[in-house]
């Protein structure tokens, strides 16, 4: 059966825009959350149970793991249950939304009469249907500049490689101009560099520069 | 009176030139992360945590304690006048602030913010200088038991009682403590889920985790987001913020109120400040229905700016109270606090006041010191503080990501941390992708290696007897209140998810299908 639920959280009907229902993973992408925590739980589990155990303290150190994997498997399995039967999709989100918070016991204490607590998303525009969706290319790339950070700073040095980092992380996040940026980079490279070095005492690493600086 | 003498020496030692500078550092930067929306002071100290660590503690304290008040005095400003709130505990003085903005009185509207979380501030610092003796004095009795109980009430109140989804806070709560888990075993010496990685086996640096979290968490998201989202509209504030007389009149009652609402929030660990500051809108919206108040809800009430925005410092106030005296972080903010303490090698609690006592108490004067700056700083160029948001967002969160990666590395040089970053970033991720909050991840990493240690000792002198947990007064207060709490919220999740169901017939599946 093809239905969405409101999200109650916002007060904003998802009908509101029209949601595309493909298949089994529509709406449900979440489920890779449960997938994880299983796996996480499996592991914890695996190394609770083969745990080379040192002293004969009574509890010992498995007991606490022990608790925290049924937590984990419990909670899993109804989080599964939760998004198969509610599919999600990303309109009914809305912006600046926190939820280390309930917005219904927050608009209950503050009485705000059902209305919504949080600014909605911005509506998906007419011609792109999927404005709503995360954005994976932008967070690939930010996502492949850190890494690429950790493999190149042993080998070019803290100022070439954060400056890399820099650079790659305002290209991706929309910055227009990339030449003017190389210049923000270094500086902002280099700067920290010399604060850590003259000012704090510690040492970053300077790569194959090292010995020209 | 033998608090004012220590506070006094505490005001000797903080009125240092270079004790002053490290304060003013500490609100300067407290107050931009807390008028950037997505930054707060949490990340802020996190980041800041491993480029300190050269410095000598109370200085670092001293900073740490500016940007801890200085986060509060921020997010109400880039509330009032974008209409989005800096961080969720302005989201409730933003309401009426952001109207009053609209109205063209944004000038009055910030006055009243900083000057409503100077006086809950105050009034907070004040009841923590007197009541911290009397809280370590009552914690001193505490033994394994009670120590267990205040950590299951602070893992249950924040991941289950205030969280939006119980299932959701309970996973991050379990989250949390696996990454808690991870590394040698104090009492035992086991090496527990280390892959054999020697890096591993002092565990894994809260450092690392919050940064990860908190810093590099917030920009991959906000890749995700930025080429998505609309930016928000910014209205123009102009004219100096002033209150006239007849503004203080108004505004002190609903200041004296917030606060009122926000010192007892401190010490429950509640996550933080947004509950109270619900409460206090809540309050004054009723009392301005009650008394034809047409200002609120239309052009603005300068009360519902001014009691909210007091909750909020007053919970901040009261939180570092209950954390210094107890031990206990009863939101995320006091939890990195809490991780701060222990990077120095001190641990929060009755000990602290005996062990390190005039840093407590320059810590504790320089809470006054700063809260005077903050003032300063606010009432006379909220204006150019809201320039902040003029800085590009590629450069900020190019600037954030940097310092993440500096911050990780200066702990230990390690490049295996760096790899352990990039992956809570993406945890961090995925958490907020999927709206799980954050909070109870953070309290669970710092208070789970306390609740297993106590509830080891507990029942090791028990050898086994599980009625040890519950056998004194303080811990079944404790767990009566957590049950309470917990049968009001699933009231309270029940009649909404039933109001949301009796809305569902709408659903039209033709329509859907599109």
């Amino acid at each position: 059966m093809k239905t969405i639920e409101d999200s109650p959280a916002t007060g904003r009907k998802t009908e509101d825009y029209p949601v595309r229902i493909t298949g089994f993973w529509s709406g449900r992408s979440e489920l890779i959350v449960p997938a994880l925590v299983f796996t996480l739980a499996g592991f914890l589990s695996y190394g609770t149970a083969t745990m080379e155990v040192m002293g004969t303290s009574v509890p010992g150190p498995q007991f606490f793991p022990t608790i925290v994997c049924v937590l984990l498997f419990l909670m899993a399995a109804i989080h599964t249950i939760q998004i198969l039967r509610t599919r999600r999709f990303p309109h009914a989100d809305s912006e600046g939304h926190n939820p280390d918070f309930s917005s219904d016991m927050l608009g209950d204490l503050g009485d705000t009469e059902g209305k919504s607590i949080y600014r909605p998303t911005a509506p998906p525009s007419a011609t792109g249907k999927r404005k709503a969706y995360s954005d994976w290319k932008t967070l690939g790339t930010v996502i492949g500049g850190v890494a690429a950070f950790i493999v190149a700073l042993p080998v070019l040095g803290w100022i070439l490689s954060a400056a890399g980092l820099f650079w790659v992380v305002c290209r991706a996040l929309g910055s227009k101009r990339p030449l003017f940026d190389i210049s923000i980079s270094i500086l902002f490279s280099a700067v920290i560099q010399l604060a850590f070095n003259a000012g704090l005492g510690l040492n970053l690493p300077s790569g194959f520069l090292e010995g020209l600086i | 009176m033998e608090s004012i003498t220590m506070l006094m020496e505490g005001f000797a030692s903080a009125l240092t030139p270079m004790n002053l500078l490290w304060v003013l550092i500490g609100a300067v930067l407290g107050t931009a992360v807390g008028v950037l929306p997505g930054l707060g002071s949490a990340m802020a100290v996190a980041l800041l945590l491993p480029i300190t660590f050269s410095l000598d503690p109370t200085a670092a304290f001293i900073m740490f304690a500016g940007v801890y008040y200085g986060g509060l005095f921020g997010d109400s400003t880039s509330g009032i006048l974008l209409n989005t709130p800096g961080n969720s505990s302005a989201i409730a003085s933003t309401f009426e602030g952001h109207r009053m903005a609209l109205d063209g009185r944004a000038a009055k509207a910030l006055a009243t913010a900083a000057m409503g979380a100077f006086i809950g501030g105050l009034i907070a610092t004040t009841v923590v200088v007197f009541f911290a003796p009397v809280l370590v004095k009552m914690a001193t009795a505490f033994g394994p038991a009670e120590y267990f109980a205040l950590a299951v009430f602070a893992f249950l109140a924040i991941s289950s009682v205030v969280s939006d989804s119980v299932v959701k806070g309970l996973l991050s709560l379990g989250l949390g403590l696996v990454l808690a888990l991870v590394g040698v075993d104090g009492p035992s010496g086991t090496a527990r889920f280390t892959l054999g990685l020697p890096q591993l086996f002092d565990g894994m640096s809260i450092v690392v985790i919050t940064v990860g979290l908190l810093a590099l968490g917030e920009v991959l998201h906000i890749a995700s987001r930025i080429h998505r989202d609309d930016a928000a509209t910014r209205v123009e504030s102009k004219g100096k913020p002033r209150l006239d007389l007849r503004d203080i009149r108004r505004a002190l009652p609903a200041w004296l109120r917030g606060t009122a609402f926000g010192v007892p929030f401190g010490v429950i660990p509640a996550g933080g400040s947004e509950v109270p500051t619900f409460l206090a809108y809540g309050t004054e919206k009723k009392l301005a229905a009650r008394n034809g108040d047409t200002d609120f809800g239309t052009s603005g009430s300068i009360r519902g700016v001014a009691a909210p925005e007091a909750a909020a410092n007053a919970t901040a106030g009261t939180a570092m109270g209950a954390l210094l005296a107890l031990g206990l972080p009863t939101s995320a903010t006091a939890a990195i606090m809490l991780a701060a303490f222990q990077q120095y090698g001190m641990q929060p609690g009755p000990l602290l006041f005996e062990r390190s006592g005039p840093m407590v108490w320059t810590l504790l004067a320089s809470l006054f010191i700063g809260l005077v700056i903050l003032l300063i700083l606010n009432m006379q160029f909220a204006v150019l503080w809201a320039k902040l948001l003029l800085i590009p967002r590629h450069y900020l969160y190019a600037g954030i990501t940097v310092l993440s990666v500096l911050g990780v590395y200066a702990i230990s040089s390690s490049i295996v941390d760096l790899w352990i970053l990039l992956a809570i970033g993406l945890l961090g991720f995925l958490m907020r992708r999927y709206k799980f909050p954050l909070a109870p991840v953070l309290i669970a990493v710092i208070l789970g290696p306390l609740a297993e240690t106590e509830l080891r000792r507990a029942l090791t002198v028990s050898e086994g007897d599980l009625s040890i947990l519950v056998g004194s007064p303080v811990t079944l207060v404790l767990y009566g209140l957590l049950v309470i709490a917990l049968l009001i919220t699933g009231i309270q999740h029940l009649r909404h998810s039933k109001a949301a169901r009796s809305q569902a017939p709408k659903f039209d599946s033709d329509r859907i299908g599109v």
